[in-house]
């Protein structure tokens, strides 16, 4: 299996992306990983805040014809993934980080295809508890998936306490989005509350679903 | 000019804050990898619903997730900040120079300021209130199509620049 992932690695494709003196081999490839993060990641969570509650006056329904971005941002980063991989087979299948990420990604296209039944089926996930648990689901493994695959690149050590330090900064960021929310609800300013009036107004049926 | 940079681009205690907690600088890059899910999620999907998908999404609805996309932003302008002054924590070079040297980096700068001029424009022009009571279903006017289109082009742009800047280092 070893002799398997060093042919992979000193493969002529492999050799010529990790190596080869253009940016348009290895930074290219890492760039589309990034391209495709930010719309499979980027539109899918979007997609899960709303349904926990945020512009409520945003219709759910149409959101649904955004889903083969989605799913192009899923397979570019399937198939540059699978190349990055090649470049670095036997570090990366050996580092219990690499699998933590893979698992998040699978954990993450399970809670999205379930919240995608309760968005935009039978369901009205904005006001079940069911789609909105898949929300939260779908939100904290695109975490890990994004935590875990930044942090590949370190060492064990490195990474367990940046690991600590990220968990800690977003639970620091939480807790001040509620506080801001909790003290803006209790004096009537909306700054930062779901929806306003003038929406509200201007689109009548949005808040059907 | 260069004397002014030189003591502004580096800051000794960013420096140092990095070298000791070696947690700090991938705590950054994550953040600032959250932060472009964010700023492409928020943004992306208002520019994609002017260029014509998703039209079903009403306009002025859809402009109450651009908070979570300028958020993101911020949090892509804060760590960013963090990497080009505790930049000599991690690499052998002065931030000056790599501001003067690295073509990937300058390109960088050079769409994000074209982004904010096309952010300008949408405002300027009058496009932002035309989209505004664009119900569903409507479609924006050409004008506004192309301003999403460079909007989208851009942030792309700045993405891959952003990937690029080792190359040059």
């Amino acid at each position: 299996m070893w002799e398997v992932l060093e042919a992979i690695e000193n493969s002529g494709f492999a050799t010529w992306v990790r190596e080869a003196p253009t940016v348009f081999a290895y930074s290219t490839v890492l760039a589309l990983h990034t391209f495709g993060m930010a719309f499979l990641v980027g539109f899918s969570s979007i997609i899960a805040v709303r349904v926990l509650g945020v512009a409520r006056s945003l219709p759910l329904a149409p959101l649904e014809g955004v889903f083969p971005v989605i799913i192009l941002g899923f397979w570019v980063n399937a198939v540059s993934g699978v190349v990055l991989t090649m470049l670095a087979a036997r570090s990366l299948l050996s580092n219990p980080d690499f699998y933590i990420k893979l698992t998040a990604i699978a954990f993450a296209l399970v809670c999205l295809q379930r919240l995608k039944g309760h968005a935009f089926g039978a369901h009205d996930a904005a006001s079940s508890p069911a789609g909105k648990r898949w929300a939260v689901g779908l939100l904290a493994c695109w975490f890990v998936a994004v935590l875990a695959g930044r942090l590949t690149a370190y060492s064990n050590f490195v990474r367990k306490q940046s690991a600590v330090a990220v968990v800690v900064a977003t639970v620091l960021l939480l807790a001040a989005r509620w506080i801001v929310l909790a003290i803006t609800r209790r004096s009537g300013v909306h700054i930062l509350s779901a929806d306003d009036a003038v929406s509200r107004v201007r689109t009548p049926v949005s808040n059907t679903f | 000019m260069e004397p002014f940079l030189r003591y502004w681009m580096a800051w000794p205690s960013v420096e140092n804050f990095l070298s000791v907690h070696a947690w700090a600088w991938p705590l950054c890059e994550t953040f600032h990898f959250f932060g472009i899910a964010l700023l492409i999620g928020g943004v992306g999907l208002f520019d994609l619903r002017m260029i014509g998908m998703a039209k079903g999404l009403p306009m002025a609805a859809l402009r109450r997730l651009l908070p979570w996309g300028v958020f993101g932003f911020v949090l892509c302008v804060v760590t960013g900040l963090v990497f080009v002054t505790g930049m000599h924590a991690n690499v052998p070079s002065h931030p000056y120079d790599v501001l003067m040297t690295n073509v990937y980096l300058q390109l960088k700068f050079v769409f994000m300021l074209l982004a904010g001029m096309n952010l300008a424009a949408f405002y300027l022009t009058g496009m932002s209130r035309a989209v505004d009571d664009l119900g569903p279903g409507e479609d924006a006017p050409g004008l506004a199509k192309a301003i999403a289109g460079a909007s989208l082009f851009l942030w792309l742009g700045v993405i891959y620049f952003g990937r690029l800047i080792p190359e040059g280092l």
